[in-house]
């Protein structure tokens, strides 16, 4: 899933606590989670719909990388737009 | 008080008991001949006024769900029902919506007497209405619809036109129960498919971007969310272009079996 850097394997950089803004951001735009994750596969995403479940829940870490292409994910379907 | 509603528990919902033998046929064609939701409520609406209207008291039947958490008109037999179900969803009060919340049936027989909605009852008088029968439809959690049916005589809504109406709902809700579960379903699938096709292009680029940069796909991913946020672009076309300025092919097409 990480792939392995010049350096080794390149330690996944946990987004904790400050990225929990995207969970907010989920619960206030009454966005389907099935869509979402839809959407977020489609550009990349690599998490399964379950643990998104979770992340947004606040009840699982991920990586820094996912919770952005979750903003992502959500700031392309708040402007209108399908995949 | 002048209206009574009640829950729906003491009728019975056997088709054959009130005169309904090929409801349960007509709603299952009305299922398969309907692409959309919108179009089968049309035909609902339809076919309850039908059933309802007596020659020289014609029933108007709109039916009124709830969308993005507001009451909205969708469908309805005729103009004058649609006006009417707007009509009370502007009030935001009235006894459609009393009988949505409540989710039992409401029936109002002389609108002259009722003491209720007093602004949505003055203007619906107005407008010729006398009786209105309102029966939520029991869509077990999915959404929140209900059938509206507005009579322009009072008390025209008898025990065994409640109770037919009552039947018809019900079954009715399991017809839009698989209406929807089938939307639902093939929505999510041309979704996936749309998905599979921009997945495609962006892990395209990704790769592309390894290559050039000698950088994990982390990185890579970085670079090109970087690039999407700070040119305003979407994910997927910044990948297409970074596609396009290597190969110049500007269309890539997903094998995908349908």
């Amino acid at each position: 899933m990480y792939p392995y850097g010049a350096d080794g394997p390149e330690q996944p950089d946990w987004a904790g606590e400050d990225c929990n803004g995207t969970a907010q951001r989920f619960r206030d735009a009454d966005l389907a989670l099935d869509k979402l994750w839809i959407y977020y596969y489609g550009i990349g995403g690599d998490i399964d719909e379950v643990s998104l479940d979770a992340y947004l829940h606040d009840a699982l870490d991920i990586p820094a990388s996912q919770v952005s292409l979750i903003a992502t994910a959500m700031t392309e379907m708040s402007e209108g737009e399908t995949l | 008080m002048t209206a009574y509603g009640n829950s729906t528990g003491g009728f019975g919902f056997n088709s054959g008991a009130h005169g309904l033998p090929d409801v349960d046929m007509q709603l299952l064609d009305m299922v398969l001949d309907n692409g959309d939701i919108t179009a089968f409520l049309n035909d609902l609406a339809v076919v309850a006024a039908s059933r309802l209207s007596v020659p020289g008291n014609p029933v108007h039947c709109g039916v009124t769900v709830i969308r993005h958490k507001r009451p909205e008109a969708v469908a309805s037999n005729d103009a004058e029902a649609h006006a009417l179900d707007e009509l009370q969803n502007g009030f935001g009060d009235g006894p459609c919506l009393t009988a949505l919340h409540s989710k039992a049936w409401l029936l109002v027989p002389d609108l002259a007497t009722e003491q209720r909605w007093p602004a949505y009852v003055a203007v619906a008088k107005a407008q010729g209405v006398a009786s209105i029968l309102a029966m939520p439809l029991d869509l077990a959690g999915e959404a929140e619809a209900v059938l509206n049916l507005y009579s322009g005589r009072s008390h025209a809504f008898s025990p065994d036109d409640i109770a037919t109406v009552a039947a018809f709902t019900n079954q009715a809700a399991s017809a839009i129960r698989l209406v929807l579960r089938i939307t639902q379903l093939s929505e999510a699938r041309s979704d996936l498919s749309c998905a599979l096709k921009s997945r495609t292009i962006i892990d395209m680029a990704v790769g592309a971007i390894m290559a050039e940069n000698r950088c994990t796909r982390e990185t890579a991913f970085g670079i090109l969310t970087k690039a999407s946020s700070t040119r305003n672009v979407k994910l997927r076309e910044v990948a297409a272009s970074v596609i396009a300025s290597i190969s110049g092919e500007k269309e890539i097409d997903t094998y995908f079996d349908e």
